[in-house]
């Protein structure tokens, strides 16, 4: 029974919809219709929906939208929201330093692993393969690597000399014995660089170097 | 009265698998399997025993002057040694009985750190670090102190400055690097490995596993491997100014740039990579 004041079930508003009323209930819901605007207007919102929803899926092809159609787009949005990578000497941004490093220090660790990957050996015995050409990419992405690492060991070297005055003298001798065993060789990587500029075995060196530094300054700021 | 008779009938059950020998119980409590232990002992000694118990129960010997902080719930618990004066706490001798499946974070400033079974972070000063058992992943660093993990464990991370790190047992994935200190490895089951050091030798002895992948690089440091006869490795050993010493004269090399050598043992299964600024490279059969 149904009336003005009730309105149709949801069951019964979605098979006057599609048309499976059953017969015993098609009168009265066809009064009920005939007088109630509001179940008469959704009843015809639900069927106009399946009317497109089947118009769309018997739709040929070329109708839809392909998926290269759709990609272009999105990957336009992409490329202008991708970050740019860090430059020589960049410095982090002045609003928020701490998370630009950590992001530029997984950045560099990422580009570092796909250096490295990248002179893995993956040739078969016959394949004799002379040293590589220096490759400009994998120069600027060790050369990044090194910077984003540099960058970071100084802010930790600033933390280190807020903390030095507590530490214990045996702590505080380790740390500086440790530092200068990197700082040296972090010049000599340097001197060989400026003689050699284009040899990505030195930047990769120089940028495990300050890998190192850095892990060795989070180990003394945190102890 | 009712939460001391728990905690009376806690510390007796946790008891019987104990040795009394370790001293006598400072504290106890009940805790979750997978449960969560802080803890910080600055001086002394701190060992740490996986066991098939829902507690922890800590025994051993402690200053007079000291006092043992715990405090925390059945998911995770809080223990230091401190003393009252705020300064330097005097040496303790502790051993921690924690649940085989917890994970701790364990720090310390001179004190030694041993665990059996027992996964986490342990980070010490100058202390030395030694563990041991089958675990799910550790994270061992000491400024100065030595490391000695011989572990069965899907990942290990270990950093040292100038202490000696060894690496044994069955780790998988290996990330290990000191500073000056030797680093040596003998684990036949890495199957990827990062070893790094600055100025101390590196050795490897042993056969690399089947598909393993590992980096060694070091800056004024020797890196020395010493490899069985059944080793299927393609290796590429670079240096720009050291050594390399190819003790596989029966291998012919594949390509010998200026630096590089690079050459195949056996079917060249696993890769092997070696790159430093001076030290010498020797790569020799074991």
């Amino acid at each position: 029974m149904t009336d003005q004041t009730t309105h149709l079930t949801e069951d019964d508003r979605q098979s006057a919809a599609d048309g499976t009323l059953p017969v015993e209930r098609r009168a009265d819901v066809e009064a009920h219709l005939a007088d109630c605007d509001a179940c008469a207007a959704d009843v015809a919102r639900i069927t106009e929906l399946m009317k497109r929803t089947r118009d769309a899926m018997l739709a040929p092809p070329s109708e839809t939208a392909s998926l290269d159609d759709l990609w272009s787009p999105i990957r336009a949005r992409i490329e202008a929201s991708k970050v740019v990578s860090l430059g020589t000497g960049a410095r982090p941004s002045n609003s928020r330093p701490l998370i630009s490093l950590i992001v530029g220090g997984i950045a560099a660790a990422l580009l570092l692993t796909a250096v490295m990957l990248r002179v893995r050996p993956s040739e078969p015995r016959t394949s004799a393969t002379a040293q590589a050409t220096p490759d400009t990419s994998v120069l600027r992405a060790v050369s990044d690597s090194a910077t984003a690492y540099e960058a970071e060991a100084q802010i930790l070297l600033d933390r280190l000399e807020i903390q030095r005055a507590t530490m214990r003298p045996e702590a505080r001798a380790a740390i500086d014995r440790n530092l200068h065993t990197v700082d040296v060789a972090i010049a000599e990587l340097k001197d060989a660089i400026a003689r050699d500029p284009n040899n990505p075995a030195l930047r990769q060196l120089l940028a495990t170097s300050y890998r190192q530094k850095v892990e060795l300054l989070k180990r003394a700021n945190a102890s | 009265m009712k939460r001391l008779l728990i905690a009376i009938a806690l510390v007796g059950r946790a008891a019987l698998g104990q040795n009394a020998a370790d001293g006598p119980i400072l504290a106890a409590h009940g805790l979750d399997s997978s449960a969560f232990i802080n803890m910080y002992v600055p001086a002394g000694a701190v060992r740490l025993i996986a066991w098939d118990r829902d507690s922890i129960v800590v025994r051993g010997q402690k200053s007079k002057h000291d006092r043992i902080f715990f405090g925390g719930g059945r998911q995770g618990v809080k223990m230091a040694v401190e003393s009252p004066s705020g300064g330097d706490s005097e040496p303790s001798n502790l051993v921690v009985y924690i649940p085989r499946h917890g994970r701790v974070s364990v720090r310390t400033a001179s004190a030694n750190i041993t665990g059996e079974g027992v996964a986490g972070t342990f980070n010490s000063s100058s202390g030395n670090i030694r563990l041991s058992g089958v675990v799910s992943s550790v994270e061992a660093e000491s400024m100065n102190g030595s490391l000695d993990l011989d572990l069965t464990t899907p990942w290990l991370r270990a950093r040292t400055g100038d202490g000696h790190l060894l690496i044994r047992g069955a780790p998988q994935d290996v990330d290990a690097s000191t500073i000056g200190g030797t680093l040596d490895v003998i684990a036949p089951k890495v199957k990827r490995g990062q070893f790094v050091s600055v100025s101390g030798d590196i050795h490897w002895i042993g056969s690399p596993a089947r598909g393993a992948v590992f980096d060694f690089s070091n800056h004024s440091g020797a890196v020395d491997l010493a490899l069985t006869s059944t080793t299927s490795a393609a290796l590429t050993l670079s240096s720009v100014s050291g050594d390399i010493e190819n003790g596989f004269t029966r291998v012919r090399p594949i390509a010998s740039p200026p630096r590089t050598v690079r050459f195949n043992l056996g079917g060249g299964d696993a890769h092997v990579s070696v790159r430093t600024f001076k030290g010498a490279i020797r790569v020799r059969p074991q």
